[in-house]
Parts: structure tokens; C-alpha cells; sequence
């Protein structure tokens, strides 16, 4: 009795396995066997993980919006190899189960580049799904070192990592003669590197790594913690949200010192939420964004004659992962996958917002590019490049 | 130590004015209302929404009005309790729990996201800000804001414990509460008041959502969350069901959290005060101030 029903869904599922094998080589154009004599065709697929929902939402346009305009971009010329990109995005919602979900939704709708990831707790998990499938991935904004550490091969960061963040930081601690620097996380991937590395870089200067709880509205506790060592010097590795209530809590608490925040709490909201007052003066570790881009007037024309809005954090790195990919998949001549990690591993000297581009043995950048940021008036500011 | 204990009872104030509303609807038809939480972040939007309309408020004048935006908050959130009530809850009734309880997450999400279709997934910062400066008192340092909101959340309880002790809406709360069918042979409309009991509830906690966005500026349609475990957790420490208890509960669960961020730091707390709860529900599963059990079959 109980074999027949076992039996018809295991032959279900070899039913849509092989639908799946066949749509795969009708649609898709390799991965599997030599089809490079046969011609492509369809679009390519550039697949997006981006937050559209959850605490993190807010970033999720200002990446799709700079990636649409490059794949815009790029068939107004024609395409690569005379086919048209095509942008598939999907909601990971910066949450490890929403992203498994999210990636294994994008592998079925056979993209072929994976260009999206911004939180990198939520990017982690989806690195052995593009992987099974074959697909590179560049990863626009998601840096945390757990994410190159397990040596993938088809995994590339064009974002500085959460070790040159923390290099960048320690820099700024010693040129500003901070003495006592208080660490603080929220116990996530991305953020729990930054603080750990930069505790390991300042050394005895570090005198308290305090996690806090994301997502809450009172960090009352924790600032007591922080202020009971005295630091000269608080830097926050997380996101935001929770960035600008405690820069807020922390002023309000008698902080008098100074306050730095990690690239992920690079946003106009930050300044908000903290209100003026908090906000001023509040430093940010932070690769090129828009506003600090030299030369980028033409394109940040282009972005706000499109979307009606600002471009924001990045906008620029997901413009340049997509550009990225074009490049990748017209050297490689096809959308095979192992071909474009190829292709990948060998650009030298590709043109992006940061600089030339090569990657380390690693797939990380060779510079990170990490700038020093100061909220002026409400918003940020170049306060120094670090070069 | 004095600042500890003051983080604490701050605190523990909003999750006390929250789990209230857990704890009476508990009470009265044995419902975890998991939707509870994100009346809260409803009471917050809502009085966001009311000073928007209001247009600029000059900060001398914050306070009075601030009050005035509460009280409608209050009201207007007590209405959407009692229309979640209507549809959400009331056609269960009889159900059996589990559906009841699939109900209730399912109104949370629809809470939630409801909200972001209207206000957008990016946080929102209250246009009057409960700031001031300092004072230190015995050590710790609060604000003239803090007292006010813990006093306004002082009088929301004891006028609630009244209003439950004292007068026949209580009375036929309580009589719900030990046995709802025999209730209703002695004459009490029991809808009615269970419609009431949701109305007060969630206008309490839409109070709070208008005091932590006042106090604490960043309101989002996530915000309701968290707290609404916390309160759920502040409730069962105390006693589910029980005002004073869910009060105490409040009140005790902000002084762990505190207090477990001091002595084991921030990553220890959520462990610390959760594996309390943990051992409240073997050694005590009544809570604090908990009824007997036997009251409540």
C-alpha cells in the first residue's frame, strides 16, 4: 500500500528533473556539454539578490536601479555577444532563510550571472546554490571575509572586504590619537568581522567588543556597558537603523568622544534617525559613493534622469558588477559557467568607479578602496581619502 | 547600579505596557494574540501620521501635544483591535487553539505588511523628538522626557488595574475570564466585552508605540516584532492573565535585560533572560503572580 504513492512521486521526480535537465539545455547555452557551435539564444539572465523587504529594504533600489541603467546601458548597444541582458531580481530580505529561498527561485529561472548580495549573512548561504548551478557570481556589496574563505571559485567580491575595512579603520584610529576604542556589532556575519578584525588590528587599544541585538529600539544597556571603559573613540560595524539610535543614545548618555560607523550604516537615514545634533561630526568607513566619486557627474545625470532620485550606497558597485559581467560573458564568449570565472580571473585592468580592476588570487579587490566620511550638515561627506 | 536599575525600569515599562494587552486578551479567551506587537507598530505610524497632519510643532509645546496625539492614538488603535477582533478572532471562536493561534500570525503579517504597502519599506523618524538633557539623580542619568513617559505609562496601569478591580466592565471581564458560558446565562453580553477587552489592550499598546516614537524617533513596520515577544515573554514571567503579575513581569523583564548585559555583555543578554523564562516556566509555570490553576478550569 504504502510503495505506490512512494513509487509515483519518485517517478514525479525524475519527471521534473528531467523537464528541468531539458529546459536547461534548450534554454540555456551550456554548463553541461560543448554547445558552443550552437547558437544562443534568448536573453542572458543576470540574476539580483537584493533586500526589497525588511529592516534593510531601503538599500535594495538604489543597487536594481544602478544595475537596470547598466543593462539599459549595454543593449542600447546592442547587447553582449547580440543578445539582449536581462535583469531578473529577487528579495532575500537580508535574511539567510528568505535568501536560500530567493537564489534557488533565481537558478530555476535559469539566470546566468548572479550580480546581487548586499547583506552578507543573507549572501553566505546562497554561495553553494549558485554554485551546484554553475553560476559566477559577482557580489556588489556583500564583504564579509566568511564569504571568500571557503576558497569558491565562482565567487568574486568587487567590494572591499571586512579586512581592508578594518585596516581602514585602524588608520583613522591612529591619525586621530584615539587611545581607548570601544567596538560594537550586532552578531551578524558582515558585522561581527569588521569589529573582530579591527579589535585584533588596534590590540590593547580595543577595550570592549559589545554586541548588540539588531533591530531593537533601545540600546540603553549596552551604551552603559561601553562608557563604563571610557573610550575616546566608539566604532559601530552594523547597520543603519540601529547606527543612528545608538549614536543618538550615545550623546544623550554624556558621550563626548568620537563616533565612527562601518559602510553599512552608510545612508541619509542614518543622520535622520540620530538627528542632527547626534549625527554631526560621526565618521564612516566607505568605499566610492556616488557622492564621493570623482568624475562621475555624466552618470549620476543619467541615474537621476531615469529614476527621478539620488543614486545611494551602491548604486555604483551594482552599475559596475553588471557592466562586470557584460565584460566577463563577452570574453568568454558564452554564458558557460566555468568559461566566465575564467574570463573573470583574467580581467585586468577592467574600468570601474574604483579603479582598474584585477583580483586577487583570493576574487577580492587589491585595494579596498576605503575612504573616511564625516556627516556634515546632515549628510556624508569626504572627510579623507586614506590614499 | 542606580543607571542599571533605570535602563531598566525604562524599559521595562514599554514591554510592561505591551504584554498587558497579551495578557488580558489571554485572560479572557485564552487567545496568544501574536498580532499584539504590531498594534503597537500601528499606535506608532498612527501618531506619526496625526503629527504629520498637525504640521510643524514648535519643541516647547512637544509635550502637551505629544499627549493630545496619544490619547487619539490610543483610541484609534483600540478601534483597530477591536476590528481585528471582529474578523480575525470572533469567527473562530470555538476553534480549535491551533487555528486561533495560526490566526493571530497570520493577522501579524498582514499587520506588518499592510503596512509596508502604506508607509513604505524605509524607516520613518517622529518629527518631534523627545530629547533634554540630563539630570543625574543618585547616579544614574535620565531625562525630565523619561520620567514623563514612565509616569504616563504609570497612569495607563493603575487606571487599567481600576478599571479590571473596581467596576462591572471588570467584574464581567473576570467573570469571562473564569468561565465565559456560564457568563453569558448571567447576562453578560460576552462579545461585547471581549470587543472591549481588545479595545483597551491594543489602545495600550498603541500608547506605547507612540511613546517609543517619540522618545526613541525611528519608527519601521518591522518594530512591532520583537517587542511583541518580549511582552509575550514579560506576560508569562509574571503570570499570564494576571494585571499586577504582567505588570511586574514588565518591569522585571527590563531590569534581566539590563542586568544580563552588565554582567555577561550585549551578546549574552537575549540568553540571559531568556533562559530565565526558561526556568520561570519549569519551576513556576503560573508566572510571578499567577492564578492557581484550578481557578482558571
Amino acid at each position: 500500500m504504502r510503495a505506490t504513492p512512494l513509487k509515483s512521486l519518485a517517478s514525479l521526480t525524475f519527471a521534473v528533473l528531467a523537464l528541468a535537465g531539458c529546459s536547461q539545455g534548450l534554454l540555456g547555452d551550456g554548463g553541461t556539454g560543448d554547445q558552443s557551435s550552437a547558437p544562443a539564444q534568448g536573453p542572458i539572465v543576470l540574476g539580483m539578490l537584493i533586500p526589497q523587504s525588511g529592516s534593510e529594504a531601503a538599500i535594495g533600489p538604489y543597487m536594481s536601479n544602478a544595475a537596470q541603467l547598466a543593462i539599459d546601458e549595454i543593449n542600447a548597444k546592442g547587447g553582449v555577444l547580440g543578445r539582449k541582458l536581462e535583469l531578473k531580481t529577487a528579495d532575500d530580505a537580508c535574511d539567510p532563510q528568505s535568501a536560500s529561498a530567493a537564489a534557488n527561485k533565481l537558478v530555476t529561472e535559469g539566470v546566468h550571472v548572479s550580480v546581487g548580495g548586499y547583506c552578507s549573512g543573507a549572501t553566505l548561504p546562497t554561495l553553494p546554490i549558485f554554485g551546484r548551478a554553475n553560476i559566477p557570481m559577482i557580489i556588489p556589496a556583500a564583504n564579509s571575509q566568511e564569504l571568500v574563505d571557503q576558497k569558491l571559485k565562482h565567487v568574486f567580491l568587487i567590494n572591499g572586504t571586512g579586512s581592508q575595512q578594518a585596516a581602514a579603520a585602524q588608520k583613522w584610529v591612529d591619525k586621530q590619537g584615539a587611545e581607548s576604542v570601544a567596538l560594537m556589532h550586532d552578531n551578524t556575519s558582515y558585522s561581527k568581522d569588521i569589529a573582530v578584525r579591527a579589535q585584533n588590528l588596534l590590540g590593547d587599544k580595543a577595550v570592549i567588543v559589545e554586541a548588540v541585538t539588531p533591530k531593537e529600539s533601545d540600546y540603553s544597556a549596552n551604551i552603559t556597558n561601553v562608557l563604563a571603559k571610557k573610550p575616546d573613540f566608539v566604532y559601530w560595524t552594523g547597520y543603519f537603523q540601529e547606527g543612528g539610535l545608538i549614536a543618538r543614545q550615545l550623546r544623550q548618555a554624556g558621550y563626548k568622544g568620537s563616533i565612527m560607523v562601518a559602510d553599512g550604516a552608510v545612508s541619509p537615514k542614518l543622520a535622520e534617525i540620530a538627528g542632527d545634533e547626534a549625527a554631526e561630526g560621526v565618521y564612516a568607513t566607505m568605499t566610492q559613493t556616488p557622492e564621493t566619486l570623482q568624475g562621475a557627474e555624466n552618470w549620476i545625470a543619467a541615474y537621476k534622469k531615469k529614476y527621478n532620485a539620488d543614486p545611494g550606497p551602491y548604486s555604483n558597485q551594482s552599475y559596475d558588477a553588471v557592466r562586470l559581467a557584460a565584460e566577463a560573458i563577452t570574453k568568454a564568449g558564452g554564458t558557460d559557467g566555468a568559461k566566465v570565472i575564467a574570463a573573470l580571473e583574467a580581467v585586468d585592468g577592467f574600468p570601474m568607479f574604483s579603479g582598474p580592476l584585477k583580483f586577487t588570487p583570493e576574487h577580492t579587490l587589491a585595494n579596498g578602496g576605503f575612504q573616511i566620511l564625516v556627516v556634515k550638515d546632515g549628510a556624508f561627506a569626504l572627510q579623507d581619502p586614506l590614499a | 547600579m542606580t543607571q542599571l536599575v533605570w535602563n531598566g525600569l525604562f524599559v521595562g515599562s514599554f514591554y510592561a505596557l505591551v504584554a498587558l494587552g497579551y495578557s488580558m486578551v489571554y485572560g479572557i479567551i485564552k487567545l496568544l494574540n501574536f498580532a499584539h506587537g504590531d498594534l503597537y507598530m500601528l499606535g506608532a505610524f498612527t501618531g506619526f501620521a496625526i503629527l504629520g497632519a498637525a504640521g510643524g510643532v514648535s519643541s516647547s509645546a512637544a509635550l502637551p501635544v505629544l499627549l493630545g496625539v496619544l490619547l487619539a492614538t490610543m483610541v484609534i488603535t483600540g478601534l483597530a483591535g477591536v476590528v481585528l477582533e471582529r474578523v480575525a478572532y470572533r469567527p473562530l471562536r470555538g476553534a480549535p487553539r491551533l487555528s486561533l493561534l495560526i490566526t493571530a500570525v497570520g493577522a501579524s503579517f498582514a499587520l506588518e505588511y499592510g503596512m509596508r504597502v502604506v508607509a513604505g519599506a524605509d524607516p520613518r523618524v517622529y518629527p518631534v523628538r523627545l530629547g533634554g538633557t540630563a539630570l543625574e539623580v543618585f547616579g544614574a542619568r535620565l531625562t525630565v522626557q523619561q520620567l514623563a513617559l514612565v509616569a504616563v505609562a504609570v497612569v495607563l496601569m493603575a487606571g487599567l488595574n481600576l478599571l479590571v478591580t473596581r467596576t462591572r466592565e471588570g467584574r464581567a471581564m473576570r467573570a469571562i475570564a473564569l468561565d465565559p458560558r456560564t457568563s453569558a446565562l448571567m447576562g453578560i453580553d460576552v462579545n461585547a466585552v471581549i470587543s472591549r477587552t481588545f479595545f483597551l489592550g491594543s489602545a495600550l499598546a498603541g500608547a506605547a508605540g507612540v511613546m517609543a516614537g517619540a522618545y526613541y524617533g525611528k519608527i519601521d513596520f518591522l518594530m512591532g516584532f520583537l517587542i511583541g515577544l518580549k511582552a509575550f515573554t514579560a506576560a508569562v514571567i509574571g503570570g499570564i492573565g494576571n494585571i499586577p503579575g504582567t505588570m511586574l513581569g514588565g518591569l522585571l523583564l527590563g531590569l534581566l535585560e539590563s542586568f544580563g548585559t552588565f554582567w555577561l555583555g550585549g551578546e549574552w543578554r537575549d540568553v540571559f533572560a531568556f533562559g530565565v523564562l526558561i526556568v520561570f516556566l519549569t519551576v513556576r509555570p503560573t508566572g510571578l503572580l499567577g492564578e492557581r490553576v484550578t481557578e482558571r478550569v
